[in-house]
């Protein structure tokens, strides 16, 4: 093969895999910073447990991405959504409902307000016929205000007693407990530094979940055939018959039912709600996360595990940094050099 | 001086003296994963010589094409500029040693006018460098387009010019960029029969001006009209070179004359029976779809055609007479006025899925902006108006299965080449992709079929393939309407044509007046605004 021929399948390779290849490499390099540390099964729950939220954000992006859309109010709806829920389930224990009733109800307020406000993003763009780019500026702008004038720009605390915040940190226990040689319990099982049993969060499951059903989606339906076929010549799609306003529309929706739930799982880790920080630049991460997992940003292809790869990267990067001393003002403009990086590499010929 | 044609290569034209060879492929060889697209092939292009390159789709012509314009490094071999030997990286270093490509889509900025299309990267400056001077700008573009015999308005703007005006614009271009050699990548085939004449024209203008025009064409009649020199490529090679002498008509290495079959039958490596297949008849009465006094909303209008079950109607008319508009009203891609009746009901559709729905669809002559998804798998691209036919789990889950035995089942039946349906069907060759815009439509099982330019850019045999598939599904009682720039395409292939004009019905042939052997000129008259004898209408 002729060494413009090598060059191109590094090329081609590079494209391809070169997302795990830098996850590889990022792993081995912070192993090897942290020793035993790093691998060990807490360090690896903690950092995935911090991103889970992001992750979900990431996953609904990339559907939005492929359908040559873009959502910058995601972080605006997570704290909208959820500033809602948690003051309706705030409002349900003040009347006297009982915990689980108004913890439930909170959440299908948090998922719906997430859903509504995707819906109107979705219809902006379908109906109104407003570029995405814009048309969701406008919602970064203004479901923040809405949130921050809920509450004055303040903190809204949940007035659960533990429910609420065991959904946000509970999970399943990786391990089991058997009776002891006399008689007592004891836990078998992966344990965490301080020698608790180590738990699988919710926040994890329902991360990992979403991305499986969102991969599946976009591979497997005719949904997600419909999205990749708009994103990749919206003129064709029309002309074979795909209802396009309908496809996109639903992208959005979808987006925000993600946001939503992003919105219920970081308040019920906090246990409230602070207006003017949750999901703040929550969109720039999800976007960096696809755009490194190597979805095109022009729409018509796109992969849903690259983008889980993308979101364990900048997780990664955010905590070997962390763990070097390295100055908080500074991790930005390394996470920017390494988008920048990971566009780099990925571009092949499908530019 | 007329040489004898001592042997194949050496076949030369006799125009200017011993011609100034400007451009040479030597031995040049080009690999793709598994394909070896080019094998070692040798041509030269001289100057003052109009060097047509036919073959069928796949035989490599593009390729070529596109190592000669820097857009494609050959594995091994050379591009020899005017004696030199030449490594192009990218189109930019061809276009400065004066080797420029017409490209097939058009490249022009939309929002810039005319002039500044012409002149772009290499804008006259004036005040330091700082500003364009805007007239000598123009003055350039309007002499440049003089050159091409054409008065365009260059004030213009590029998104206003019809195909045709684009295509001057973007030849003045390569002018600009004082290209001496040319390439024509399939020029005529986005083009009236009126325009496509005016490019022939065109051409041999360049020739005479000492350019080497490099052709590509599947016309093989204009081919056969213009081209000194005939080069055919078949699966990667150089079977066969034709050339003539100065008004002689074109010669093999015998000395013999060679006419389109001939071409055509070095294209496909055997001889080629008649491309068209035994007419049938209408298999019912009651019209499959009926348009009265029907138009496309300030496109076209008055337009009444009706369709039976196993008819073959065709429409003729030049780019801009109101053929596409209509059709594309008929399934509601545009705004529809008159009656619409398909089946005896009354209908008018939102959209192509809803005249799905009712068994119209519509294939659009746009192959690469509307036909088809070129970044998408061919396997996708053929299931996907009729994806719902082929799912599972309660309609959620694409069958991939089915999938790929309905797209084999059609790779099969137009015998198209395509080792590996996975793949963009980017990597195919247009014609291949063009039998797939009619095999996604076909799998969609409509009882009425709109094919707009059904064979643009597809090669002779594949043109058979498709004409026998059309034929042999209207005999199966499928109504036809087939939208055509080629004559010969419709009277070959349907029982009448009706001809558009401006926007309505100028006339119409029924099946007996096909058979006439002046039906071709009967249709450009009618076309053009005469009446069938030639008095203007």
């Amino acid at each position: 093969m002729s060494a413009a021929g090598r060059m191109a399948s590094v090329q081609r390779f590079l494209e391809h895999w070169g997302v795990l290849l830098a996850f590889a490499l990022l792993f081995g390099a912070s192993a090897w910073r942290q020793g035993g540390d790093f691998v060990s099964p807490d360090n690896l729950r903690t950092m995935l447990n911090s991103n889970a939220a992001i992750g979900v954000l990431a996953v609904g992006m990339t559907l939005v991405i492929v359908s040559a859309g873009i959502d910058l109010s995601v972080g605006s709806m997570v704290v909208l959504a959820a500033a809602l829920g948690t003051t309706a389930m705030n409002g349900m224990i003040g009347a006297g409902w009982s915990e689980g009733a108004s913890v439930a109800l909170g959440a299908c307020v948090t998922l719906g307000a997430g859903l509504a406000a995707g819906s109107v993003n979705g219809s902006l763009v379908v109906f109104g016929r407003i570029a995405p780019f814009i048309a969701t500026l406008g919602g970064l702008a203004a479901y923040r205000s809405m949130a921050l004038a809920i509450a004055d720009a303040g903190e809204i605390r949940s007035q659960s007693s533990t429910l609420f915040s065991k959904l946000g940190r509970g999970g399943i226990p990786l391990g089991w407990e058997k009776a002891g040689p006399e008689g007592e319990v004891v836990y078998a099982g992966l344990l965490n530094a301080a020698g608790k049993p180590l738990t699988l969060t919710y926040s994890i499951i329902i991360f990992l979940a979403v991305a499986v059903v969102a991969q599946w989606v976009l591979s497997m339906s005719r949904f997600g055939r419909h999205l990749v076929a708009v994103g990749a010549n919206e003129t064709a799609a029309r002309y074979a018959g795909i209802a396009v306003g309908w496809v996109r529309f639903r992208a959005y929706a979808l987006m925000g039912l993600l946001a939503g739930l992003a919105g219920l799982m970081q308040s019920s880790r906090m246990n409230s709600v602070s207006t003017s920080g949750l999901g703040l630049s929550n969109e720039l991460d999800a976007i960096a996360a696809v755009v490194i997992g190597g979805t095109s940003l022009r729409g018509g292809f796109g992969r849903v595990w690259g983008t889980v790869v993308g979101v364990l990267i900048l997780g990664m990067i955010t905590n070997i940094l962390t763990i070097s001393n390295v100055s908080p003002y500074w991790q930005g403009a390394v996470k920017g050099a390494v988008i920048v990086l990971a566009v780099l590499v990925q571009r092949g010929s499908r530019d | 001086m007329e040489l004898p044609p001592s042997s194949i290569s050496d076949a030369a034209p006799v125009r200017a003296g011993i011609p100034r060879i400007l451009l040479a492929a030597e031995r040049v060889t080009v690999e793709y994963p598994g394909v070896r697209a080019l094998d070692a092939v040798s041509l030269d292009f001289r100057a003052g010589e109009i060097h047509a390159v036919v073959g069928e789709n796949g035989a490599g012509k593009s390729t070529l094409m596109k190592v000669l314009s820097g857009a494609v490094r050959p594995t091994s071999g050379l591009v020899r500029v005017e004696g030199a030997a030449r490594a192009f990286a990218r189109p930019l270093d061809a276009i400065r040693a004066g080797v420029a490509m017409v490209h097939q889509e058009l490249n022009l900025v939309p929002a810039l006018d005319v002039a500044e299309n012409i002149s772009l990267g290499r804008e006259p400056a004036r005040g330091l460098g700082l500003l364009v001077d805007r007239r000598r700008q123009a003055a350039r573009a309007k002499e440049l387009l003089g050159l091409l015999g054409s008065g365009l308005d260059v004030s213009r703007a590029a998104r206003d010019l019809s195909v045709a005006e684009a295509q001057f614009v973007e030849i003045a271009k390569c002018l600009a960029s004082d290209a001496k050699v040319l390439i024509f990548d399939e020029p005529t085939a986005v083009l009236g029969e009126r325009e496509a004449d005016r490019l022939l024209g065109l051409l041999r203008r360049l020739r005479d001006e000492g350019r080497a025009v490099v052709f590509i064409s599947h016309h093989l009649d204009e081919v056969a009209a213009v081209a000194d020199r005939v080069s055919v490529l078949r699966d990667g090679r150089l079977v066969q070179s034709f050339a003539r002498g100065l008004d002689e008509p074109l010669r093999d290495a015998t000395g013999a004359a060679v006419d389109e079959a001939r071409i055509a039958s070095a294209m496909v490596g055997r001889e080629l029976g008649s491309i068209y297949p035994e007419k049938g008849a209408a298999v019912a009465d009651a019209p499959a779809i009926e348009l009265i006094g029907f138009g496309a909303r300030g496109r076209s209008r008055g337009v009444s055609i009706a369709v039976r079950p196993g008819e073959i109607v065709g429409i003729a008319g030049l780019v801009g007479s109101g053929r596409t508009e209509t059709a594309e009203a008929i399934v509601g891609l545009r705004e529809a006025e008159g009656v619409l009746r398909i089946a005896g009901r009354e209908a008018r559709f939102a959209g192509p899925s809803a005249a799905m729905a009712a068994g119209v669809a519509y294939a659009s002559e746009d192959r690469k902006g509307r036909g088809l998804h070129v970044t998408l798998s061919s396997v996708a691209n053929t299931t996907l108006p009729s994806l719902g036919r082929h799912v599972s789990l309660l309609g959620l889950r694409i069958d991939a299965r089915s999938e790929a035995a309905a797209t084999a089942r059609w790779v099969r039946e137009f015998s198209i080449r395509c080792a590996r349906p996975e793949l963009p069907i980017s990597s195919l060759s247009g014609g291949n992709q063009q039998k797939f815009v009619l095999a996604r439509w076909l799998e969609a099982a409509p009882r009425v079929l709109i094919v707009d330019e059904p064979t643009r850019g597809v090669d002779v045999g594949a043109k058979g393939e498709i004409y026998r598939i059309i034929a042999a599904l209207a005999r199966g009682g499928l109504a036809c309407v087939v939208i055509s720039s080629e004559l010969p395409e419709l009277i070959g292939l349907a029982h009448r044509v009706v001809v558009m004009r401006g926007g309505t019905v100028a006339g119409e042939l029924p099946r007996e007046k096909l058979g006439c052997a002046d039906c071709e000129e009967r249709i450009v008259r009618l076309a053009s605004g005469l009446d069938e004898e030639g008095r203007a209408a």
